[in-house]
């Protein structure tokens, strides 16, 4: 179908192909939980500087409150941010409506349930593990009834919300995926992106939650377990965001992306090495040296694919680079991709034997992961919120500055927290190397972790501009 | 010397040139090396399985991966066998083009 034939086509009314409401609730639902999970990121970070608030609280107690903090922002923000913006693009771009109106609010509702569900087992599920009824269902079912946390990061879902969390993610396919087939035409890259993350994101729950849970076990489900770590990330954030940063930037700059070619090189690219690379969480294990061996291949292999999609956006820039300074969510979206290309150069690195060495288990991987989580990802949905809530609300923003605000106190307050804790992260590794006691790298480690407070709290200061921001721009809306 | 032909229409040529090129460049460097380091591993995967125990042990991970590629080695010849490649650049423009027409739609409204 040529673009002449596109214009002849009968174009539905854009307010019948998109429910600007729902997509309006979804963004709510995911500030919520991100502020519910940077609240738990600060109190994680005030305990280890010995300043825990909640002391002696069992049910806020740091192991559960680090769970909360990362389903929240996994779950909670991610998910509900990107379906947000899926309700928006895939009409959009498929020229057709989503299956079906009610099933959309129907798993709006049955998402923040099993999101607020995941809460209650991670925090109430041990202090009533110890209940009689319990030992005794799990006597008469014959499984296990662990009500709280499954023992597997990103993976804790308490094992009696697996099953509906899955058939959550099938319905969410099934409403997707039908406006996708009625497309004509090649598709654009962002639907391919978008396709293989409705499947992958499917499986890889499945895989994450269900094999060590009742199949494998023992090292054969740590290596399973790092293919779900990041696989996770890989294969249900990675192609949904980069499949909105194909939508978003062209659309933004009114120009087309530099290469659809090099765009689906990086897609299939994507598809063919991403998957295996999990196990390189876990060098230096058990699990057989060829399968870290192929983890690490395969993680340099998307380093090299992850460097034509960079390339192809910074093309797509080239001669408007005025946008950068002009566009806010342009900003943001650039910004994001630049942590990317920092991120992924960091990992093709980290992920060396020899790199291995010094950096398991210490604060580099967790600067690692709030530079992709929040750098990468949630900068990303924060510039397709700061461009689709005026059109959303058909109102400007009421504070420009506040946008600003946002912006430079998250871009800024990420890269201190990361640079510290990548730094704290070589410096516990040579002490630990050198066989010091562990107090001694804990001692050492507390100027980072107090950078690291006051760098979250830039973050959560942003993040609040932003609420505030918010809900003046939608208090507006309802006095016109 | 023979005058550059500056026009609009050899420019765009031109650079249609210089992306097929960078887009054929990239994807040889990528694909290539990368290929040759999957096979590599695969093929001590199946050396592993019959003769070591840590073969079987091994069997869970690659075959979910198996599956997912195999899917998506499916889907890929399915696409190019449907065309989807056909005119691989025309897809951004027809994106675009709808945008255009979308955003027109609501200002009608």
């Amino acid at each position: 179908m040529s673009a002449a034939e596109t214009r002849s086509e009968e174009i539905t009314p854009p307010q019948d192909l998109v429910d600007t409401r729902l997509v309006l609730w979804y963004f709510v639902a995911a500030c919520v939980f991100l502020l519910i999970s940077m609240l738990g990121g600060i109190l994680m970070a005030l305990q280890l500087v010995h300043w825990n608030p909640l002391a002696g609280l069992e049910l806020f107690s740091p192991g559960r409150w680090r769970m909360i903090h990362t389903n929240a922002v996994a779950y909670g923000f991610l998910a509900n941010a990107f379906l947000g913006a899926l309700h928006w693009a895939v009409p959009r771009l498929t020229m057709h409506r989503v299956a079906s109106q009610a099933l959309s609010y129907f798993i709006f509702l049955a998402w923040q349930a099993i999101v607020l569900l995941t809460a209650a087992g991670v925090v109430l599920g041990p202090s009533f593990q110890d209940q009689a009824w319990v030992a005794e269902a799990s006597r008469n079912l014959g499984i296990s009834m662990s009500l709280g946390a499954q023992g597997l990061e990103w993976g804790e879902t308490p094992f009696w919300i697996d099953p509906v969390a899955l058939l959550g993610l099938l319905l969410v396919a099934v409403n997707f995926m039908v406006p996708i087939a009625k497309a004509k035409g090649p598709l654009y890259v962002t639907l391919w992106y978008f396709m293989a993350a409705f499947v992958w994101t499917f499986l890889t729950y499945a895989m994450g939650n269900l094999l060590p849970e009742y199949t494998v076990a023992g090292t054969s489900a740590g290596a399973i377990g790092g293919l779900f770590i990041h696989d996770l990330v890989g294969l249900f954030v990675t192609p949904l965001g980069w499949g909105l940063m194909y939508y978003f930037v062209p659309i933004m700059l009114q120009r087309p992306i530099w290469s659809h070619g090099l765009s689906l090189v990086g897609f299939w690219g994507l598809a063919f090495f991403y998957p295996l690379q999990g196990i390189h969480h876990f060098l230096y294990t058990p699990i057989p040296m060829f399968l870290q061996h192929g983890a690490i291949i395969s993680t340099i292999a998307v380093e090299l694919v992850v460097t034509t999609v960079v390339i192809n956006f910074f093309g797509t820039l080239w001669g408007q680079g005025r946008a950068f300074v002009d566009n806010l969510p342009i900003r943001w979206f650039y910004t994001g991709m630049i942590y990317y290309f920092l991120t992924c150069l960091q990992c093709s690195m980290q992920v060396t034997l020899t790199f291995q060495k010094l950096i398991h288990f210490t604060d580099w991987v967790v600067g690692h992961a709030h530079l992709v989580m929040f750098g990468v990802f949630s900068m990303w949905l924060f510039g397709v919120m700061t461009y689709l809530i005026p059109r959303l609300l058909n109102r400007p923003w009421y504070s420009h500055k506040l946008c600003e605000w946002h912006f430079w106190l998250s871009a800024a307050g990420v890269l201190v927290m990361a640079s510290d804790l990548i730094l704290a992260g070589v410096f516990q590794g040579y002490f630990w190397a050198a066989l010091q006691p562990w107090d001694v790298s804990v001692v050492a480690s507390q100027p980072f972790w107090i950078t690291r407070v006051f760098a979250g709290l830039a973050m959560f200061g942003g993040f609040l501009c932003f609420l505030y921001n918010f809900w003046m721009t939608w208090s507006a809306r309802s006095h016109v | 010397m023979p005058a550059v032909d500056q026009s609009p229409a050899n420019r765009s040529l031109r650079s249609a040139r210089l992306r097929t090129r960078v887009t054929l460049a990239l994807a040889i460097a990528i694909l290539i090396p990368s290929m040759y380091g999957f096979a590599g591993k695969f093929y001590e995967f199946l050396h592993l399985v019959r003769g070591e125990s840590d073969g079987a042990f091994a069997v869970a991970p690659i075959l979910n991966y198996l599956l997912a590629s195999g899917g998506f080695l499916l889907l890929l010849l399915w696409a190019t066998a449907n065309g989807m490649f056909h005119d691989i650049e025309r897809p951004k423009h027809t994106l675009l083009d709808r945008e255009q027409q979308l955003d027109a739609a609501q200002r009608r409204k």
